[in-house]
């Protein structure tokens, strides 16, 4: 009964959201129509982190105590994992070729997820080639925590891959990372804001301007700017466009004496480009990560049982 | 009798395994040709000049060097347990021997194995492909470094290999994932090392990739047992 509920709640529930997200949910101002992906594309790749978390998870308990329950729920969850991971990257695809123009283009989150699915993979096959089932529950168990070992260095390593993410973070949570950063002449002269790589390369006093030299890198090209601030009206004086964005690059503060001045750039996003500061959208969207939430577990906790159903039939043919 | 150190049983292990392979050389075989292949087919069609003229050769060079490294030791590294296996002779080795110092030993087999690969593909690269080591400080840095951390992630994994059913063609695929940062930072410092680049800019490359080699050393110790015993 209460199964029965939560299923035809969760059905509901995300048949809603789907509604709300064309029908109630605004286009964006920046990105348009194509914007509202962020209501599924986003929660699905969170839950696939959350599928490959439980699965190191439960492969660890399983290692721990053999229990054949904790092994099912393992395998659920990369199961789960894998095919949430296929609606992100299905998802996150159709709107890199919207905006950037190519389905893939080895971003770094596109690399985290790819990386993720070869895992997933190779856990599957490992699996499948084994006959003894326990045996492939204890190998299985093994290779998902070895795999779990591995992952998070990968999410060091990636952003060394491709200075630049296209993923449009800050258009979705503004993180301090996206406000600006202080760099100084003679002290820290590289920094990054949001996924852009910035290095100061001299500071020059012009009249009442100081005028910072700066360089950026953006898809992969690095662009000399010179924003400058006005130390009369105490405000940025010029500002920069980086080309072929829709970012503003201006010095917000400034201080310390010349020779040794420190100056905050701020790279601005013109236009609202931020996803889910618009009301409805986020509404749309934490309803949209509950209902996906929800989906996962009720997935989940069915395909354990039916793990659970199927192994204890094949004991019980091995018995008669 | 008296009982045998850690140490005294894994070099033991090491010793057994080494004498074998140097009997039939069946992985050494398979790693060297491999190795062979990969540059002579480079340099056959781009000729010895070829890559070192392109301004991106260094990235080119690099990435062939790894992929040549890689995918030789997948042919050969898990041998020594797959080995075991099907002579049946890892019962007896369980019996007679911890599992650490079965670990242990089978590490620095592969260990040696790794090196003498490297140094292989090293010759042949320079020999075939006109390589010239800028930095060859930290051409060996990472050389050594990427070797052991490679030896770390993949010894269990042959373990686990060697009980599964599939054998030879499931290891590349179980390896692939878990090497991967591996291979992204070993690639760069190569790079690097290659169009004589500082040891400041490869620093945190390298450190990065002491910690990888750290973490997998640590989760296979953890695990091999239970690997082992399964």
């Amino acid at each position: 009964m209460l199964a029965t509920t939560f299923k035809w709640f969760t059905g509901i529930w995300l048949a809603l959201v789907s509604l709300a997200m064309f029908l109630w949910v605004p286009a964006h101002e920046g990105l348009g129509n194509v914007g509202r992906i962020v209501i599924v594309h986003v929660p699905t790749g969170w839950l696939t982190s959350v599928a490959f978390l439980f699965s190191a998870i439960y492969s660890w308990r399983y290692l721990r105590n053999g229990r054949a329950r904790d092994d099912a729920l393992a395998l659920a969850a990369a199961e789960l994992g894998l095919i949430f991971s296929i609606l992100a990257t299905v998802t996150g695809s159709m709107f890199a070729k919207v905006v950037w123009g190519t389905y893939w283009n080895w971003d770094p989150r596109e690399t985290a997820i790819a990386a993720l699915m070869l895992i997933y993979a190779a856990y599957f096959a490992l699996r499948t080639s084994i006959e003894d089932r326990q045996r492939q529950r204890y190998l299985g168990s093994i290779y998902a925590l070895l795999a779990f070992v591995a992952v998070p260095f990968l999410i060091f390593v990636i952003p060394r891959v491709t200075d630049d993410t296209l993923h449009p973070n800050c258009a979705i949570l503004n993180t301090p990372n996206c406000q600006g950063i202080q760099l100084t002449e003679n002290g820290r002269i590289i920094g990054t804001i949001e996924d852009f790589k910035v290095e100061l390369l001299g500071i020059e006093q012009q009249a009442d301007l100081t005028v910072a030299t700066v360089s950026i890198l953006s898809n992969g090209t690095n662009y000399t700017l010179k924003p400058s601030f006005n130390r009369v009206s105490n405000k940025p004086e010029a500002i920069e466009r980086l080309p072929e964005t829709l970012r503003d690059v201006q010095i917000k503060r400034l201080s310390g004496e010349p020779g040794n001045q420190t100056v905050e750039i701020a790279i601005a996003n013109t236009g609202n480009i931020g996803l889910l500061t618009e009301q409805r959208t986020l509404l749309t969207f934490f309803a949209s990560l509950f209902g996906f939430t929800l989906l996962f577990f009720w997935l989940w906790w069915l395909r354990a049982d039916v793990l659970d159903i199927n192994e204890q039939l094949v004991q019980q043919g091995m018995t008669i | 009798m008296a009982k045998p150190t850690l140490w005294q049983a894994a070099w033991a292990v090491a010793y057994k395994d080494l004498q074998i392979e140097l009997r039939t050389r069946y992985a050494l075989n398979a790693m060297a040709l491999f190795a062979v292949t990969t540059a002579v087919m480079v340099s056959f069609r781009l000729g010895p000049l070829g890559l070192s003229r392109d301004p991106r050769s260094a990235a080119t060079l690099a990435v062939l060097l790894w992929i040549a490294i890689f995918f030789a030791a997948m042919n050969g590294l898990a041998r020594t347990f797959v080995r075991e296996e099907e002579a049946h002779t890892a019962t007896l080795l369980r019996l007679n021997v911890p599992a650490l110092a079965v670990y242990l030993g089978k590490l620095l087999v592969n260990l040696l194995i790794l090196a003498l690969l490297e140094t292989l593909v090293t010759l042949l690269f320079i020999g075939l492909l006109n390589v010239t080591i800028t930095k060859v400080g930290l051409f060996l840095a990472t050389l050594s470094l990427g070797g052991v951390a490679l030896a770390g992630a993949t010894t269990i994994l042959a373990t686990l290999v060697a009980k599964a059913d599939g054998k030879g063609s499931l290891f590349t695929i179980l390896a692939f994932p878990l090497v991967l940062p591996l291979l992204i930072i070993a690639v760069e410092t190569t790079e690097l090392a290659l169009s004589g680049g500082t040891w400041g800019s490869a620093g945190s490359g390298l450190q990065l990739l002491a910690a990888y080699t750290i973490a997998e050393h640590v989760a296979a110790l953890w695990l091999f047992e239970r690997v082992w015993e399964a």
